[in-house]
């Protein structure tokens, strides 16, 4: 019996493995191809011969390590930024009582169905006017503002779990409310600090539409804009946009591996509701 | 707590919702005044109020059959969301007691997330290619079938298709989401049961699921209004064709703003969406008792 | 007084001066982005800026999907530009919204717009009648075939009709061996090959709108041109996969390299993609094949520049417009990137336009008795969506879910 469990245990995950790797796998194997292998048909599955030349094509003619720059720019200042407001934000919604507390949790929750392009003209327009057009600072802005209804809402989850009787007993202590937020209540909240922050961080990074309405010069780019003018009237160019693909992973994965210590291996140990 | 120091709290909410309200709600008017006008990029010099034309035009458009739109949005959201989570849930099970290479595991199972909706669609797109598309290619190989299929060439497969890619883009999300949920079950619970001599699936309907409820109501929630409103895969899969069959409402926006210029049109079509939305939420959180969102 | 006057003249000459060499910066906004395209125009932009020592010119390459959108959104914000790429689809509309800059002063007094061809400008003068761009690209489709897969099938000639190049399509064609025929195109923009098709059952197409006959009715449902759309959905069912419903240009090209179809009907830019892919030694290009009725009416598409009619240099954005019009520069840039050049002195001089594969195009361009130039109506305030109305509804036709009676009446009736 216990074996039957294990086996199909182990199927289950081959299986996911599989799902998930085949298109990573078909990347992959694309940006090492070289570009005159690409089409080939019948399909090669495995490389004839390894070949650099795309990743090559890709720093030499595009700049792309000024785009990887620009996203880790705007996507890092817009993730903390939002972390860091709503760290306040949602501390403030859990922990206080007043009258409006739930339209603002609502109202929060509404921005979530607003469809993006429904924003896009009228917030153009808005910095248009003040001259904030071609400015990482306003992508900055917009993706921070992106973030903040989630990561509010997300935090005050995460706050409401840590009994109140562990910062009044601070309170007690002498503590003043900043410092019992900082000394006992975010310590015990960073695994779901750093999830939402890792959450923040990928969709930013992501983030195309806004990027290519409010940039203009290339070297205000970012990655998904590069990515994206890989595609002209001629069709998609497979050699630049795989290896481009792959690269632009590889952030996204470290912010992961690093976010993930505190997701799987157990979230909030301790004194927590659930 | 009582509201003592109200200026402390005033200052720690005011910067989440300043920028909310500037870049979002006022935005919004906009978006919700242009609904009711004549906006059309191609000639903007026209522009003036036309009551609820707009939506009516989009009811009533003969080119791009309404109600097939609402048809394929409900079955795009719903069939995505249900096999995203079932998975995703299955995963999270799968991942909850640590094995060697469990990190390793989980980062190479959990990648999709961190890829754009654009990307993921134009990969799969040519994955799924009924000519040069490897998946025919494998099938054929392996011998499964002898034709090409189309599959987003096919209506009959079309739709499937780009919901197989949603599928696939969202299992990591609910995964991480609710082994995070599933961490923090207290390890006593089980132990109780155990004595009791419940099963794995006595232990999951009994304990689990009713410890996990809220993650599971608010992630499902959420996810439903984001699949919703995420027209990218599908948009670089088959951009709603052929002949309408993976038309959504979020891609029969888009394609009144960017190839008919029509914003008046468009943001008739987001109003619907939100419309939808907000009574899909408030449904939602009435019949599962939960008053208020907490993640 | 007199040491006034020396203050005053040499302060006038200094500010003269420092308005002379101050340096002025032009934003040039292009939108059929795509790597090799940008990196052209920045060559001639270094070119252009090394003998105008005090322009800078700040080249915008937004994505070639959303370039339209974001060229319409920075104009009517009057985001500073001063030079912006039209197009045959754009240039309606910009012009409605008054973003656009009357050329036709600059053009009398320009030598180069003496040799700019007749269709040129046709297509500068689109709207009202007057000029508001200058032409730099032509787009005219022509027949591309494989020599190498039509010798090793055994086939030694090019078709020169419709019906002839259906009947070798249908022959050759051979599923079992992924043998097909023609290149198909089912989805974005494939109006521009079915009326291509369709309407070479005609003589009498309207030349300033294509979709009407001389006498001044819609084509669609005009019998001649129902055989000719049938004669469409014949090349989809008998000599394309089934998969060619959804193709777009990148898939029609990969078909024609694959060689799984030897038969592809493009426009000249194609020419630099598939000597990339293939090599020019596998493939040559032919005249579009005429239809029965002995013609083949062909429509052109284009690109050009114009200056925004709030740029507040539009005297150094004119200098390169000038300059990169120019004969010389304008054949430089279509050889390195495909489409076909705006002066007929090009094809006169310039022996790459009027040899190989360009042979095709220039014997189109001279022989107006079989090759028409008919204008799409992109003037019309019913062309915006029509290109996504045309392909719900033609992909329904080839999948048999509607009838082609009705569908051609919709559209006659939506052309009226």
């Amino acid at each position: 019996m216990k074996i039957i469990t294990r086996f199909s245990k182990i199927l289950a995950l081959t299986l996911y493995l599989i799902f998930a790797l085949i298109p990573l796998y078909w990347i992959i194997i694309t940006s090492l191809k070289g570009p005159k292998e690409i089409y080939t048909f019948p399909i090669k599955y495995l490389p004839t011969s390894i070949s650099l030349e795309s990743y090559k094509h890709l720093f030499k003619f595009t700049n792309f390590a000024i785009y990887f720059r620009n996203s880790l720019i705007v996507s890092l200042s817009a993730s903390f930024g939002a972390l860091l407001i709503t760290m306040f934000g949602g501390y403030a919604v859990s922990r206080y009582n007043f009258r409006f507390k739930k339209y603002m949790l609502l109202a929060l929750f509404f921005t979530q169905m607003v469809p993006t392009f429904m924003v896009m003209v009228p917030l153009y327009t808005i910095f248009s006017k003040v001259g904030m057009v071609n400015k990482l600072t306003t992508l900055a802005i917009l993706y921070t503002n992106m973030m903040i209804p989630f990561s509010a809402i997300m935090a005050k989850g995460f706050f409401d779990r840590i009994p109140i009787s562990l910062e009044e007993a601070a309170l007690i202590d002498g503590c003043s409310r900043l410092q019992a937020l900082f000394k006992i209540v975010i310590p015990l909240t960073l695994p779901g600090l750093s999830a939402i922050f890792s959450f923040s961080f990928v969709n930013t990074w992501n983030e195309l539409f806004l990027a290519v309405m409010f940039m203009n010069s290339d070297v205000k780019m970012t990655i998904p804009v590069a990515l994206n003018s890989f595609i002209s009237k001629a069709g998609i160019g497979w050699d630049l946009m795989s290896a481009g693909l792959v690269i632009a992973l590889l952030p996204t994965m470290v912010v992961f591996a690093f976010a993930q210590r505190y997701i799987v291996a157990g979230l909030t140990r301790g004194a927590v509701k659930g | 707590m009582k509201n003592k120091n109200s200026k402390i709290f005033w200052i720690m909410i005011i910067p989440t919702f300043i920028p909310v309200i500037l870049l979002t709600y006022i935005p919004i008017l906009k978006g919700f005044i242009i609904a009711f006008q004549n906006y059309n990029l191609f000639n903007l010099s026209n522009v003036h109020f036309i009551g609820f034309k707009n939506f009516r035009a989009v009811f009533s458009d003969t080119n791009f059959n309404f109600l097939r739109i609402l048809l394929n949005t409900f079955l795009w959201v719903a069939i995505s969301l249900f096999f995203q989570f079932v998975l995703g849930f299955g995963l999270a099970l799968l991942l909850k007691k640590p094995f060697k290479g469990r990190g390793i595991y989980s980062g190479l199972v959990f990648y999709p997330w961190a890829l754009s909706g654009f990307a993921i669609g134009l990969v799969w797109s040519w994955m799924f290619n009924g000519q040069f598309g490897m998946i025919n290619d494998i099938l054929k190989r392996v011998g499964l079938i002898h034709q090409n299929i189309g599959f987003l060439s096919d209506p009959k497969y079309a739709l499937i298709s780009v919901m197989i890619t949603n599928i696939w883009y969202g299992i990591p999300f609910f995964a991480i989401m609710l082994l995070a949920a599933l961490q923090s079950v207290p390890i006593e619970l089980y132990e109780a049961a155990e004595i009791d001599g419940a099963g794995y699936l006595r232990k999951l309907f009994n304990i689990t699921i009713p410890y996990i409820k809220p993650t599971i109501i608010n992630t499902t929630l959420l996810r439903a209004i984001w699949i919703m409103n995420f027209p990218e895969i599908i948009y670089a899969m088959t951009s709603g064709g052929p002949a309408n069959s993976t038309n959504i409402l979020a891609t029969q926006m888009i394609n009144k703003i960017y190839n008919f210029y029509d914003y008046g049109q468009g943001s008739a079509i987001g109003l619907v969406i939100m419309a939808i939305l907000l009574t899909y939420a408030i449904i939602y959180l009435k019949v599962t008792s939960l008053k208020e969102l907490e993640l | 007084m007199k040491k006034l006057v020396i203050v005053l003249v040499s302060i006038f000459l200094l500010v003269s001066v420092v308005s002379f060499s101050a340096k002025v910066t032009l934003n040039f906004i292009e939108v059929l982005t795509s790597p090799g395209r940008t990196a052209l125009l920045k060559k001639i932009i270094s070119d252009f800026e090394a003998l105008h020592p005090n322009i800078r010119i700040n080249l915008i390459s937004p994505p070639y999907e959303q370039a339209d959108q974001k060229a319409t959104l920075m104009l009517n914000t009057n985001q500073p530009l001063d030079i912006v790429e039209v197009r045959d689809y754009t240039v309606k509309q910009f012009v409605n919204n008054k973003k656009l800059l009357n050329l036709e002063s600059y053009l009398a007094s320009w030598p180069g717009s003496k040799t700019l061809l007749p269709i040129a400008w046709q297509a500068a003068r689109t709207v009202n009648n007057t000029a508001y761009m200058v032409p730099q690209e032509f787009y005219i489709k022509a027949l591309f075939y494989r020599t190498d897969v039509l010798k090793k099938l055994g086939v030694n000639y090019v078709p020169k009709t419709m019906t002839e190049l259906f009947e070798l399509c249908k022959e050759i064609t051979d599923p079992s061996k992924n043998q097909y025929g023609f290149s198909f195109r089912g989805k974005a923009w494939e109006f521009k090959f079915s009326d291509l098709i369709s309407t070479s059952f005609l003589d009498d197409i309207d030349i300033n709108n294509i979709y009407k006959k001389t006498d001044g009715k819609p084509y669609f449902n005009d019998p001649r041109a129902i055989q000719g759309l049938k004669l469409y959905i014949r090349f989809f069912k008998e000599t394309a996969p089934k998969d060619a419903i959804n193709w777009g240009f990148n898939e029609q090209v990969n078909a024609f390299v694959s060689g799984t179809a030897p038969f592809l009907i493009q426009d000249p830019d194609t020419v630099g993609l598939v000597d990339k892919m293939l090599g020019r030694d596998k493939y040559m290009v032919a005249p579009i094949p005429v239809g029965p009725s002995g013609k083949a009416y062909l429509d052109y598409g284009f690109a050009g520049l114009s200056i925004p009619s709030y740029s507040k240099h539009k005297k150094e954005a004119w200098e390169f417009i000038k300059y990169i019009s120019s004969p010389s520069v304008n054949a430089y840039f279509c050889k390195n990137y495909g489409p076909l050049p705006v002066h007929s002195v090009t094809y006169k001089t310039n022996p790459y336009f009027s040899t190989g594969v360009y042979t095709a195009w220039a014997y189109m361009m001279e022989h107006p008795e079989k090759y028409v130039f008919a204008k799409y109506l992109l003037s019309s305030p019913k062309w915006p969506g029509w290109p996504q109305i045309h392909q719900a509804d033609m992909q329904s036709l080839l999948l048999g879910k509607v009838s082609i009676e009705k569908v051609v009446n919709k559209w006659a009736k939506y052309w009226q």
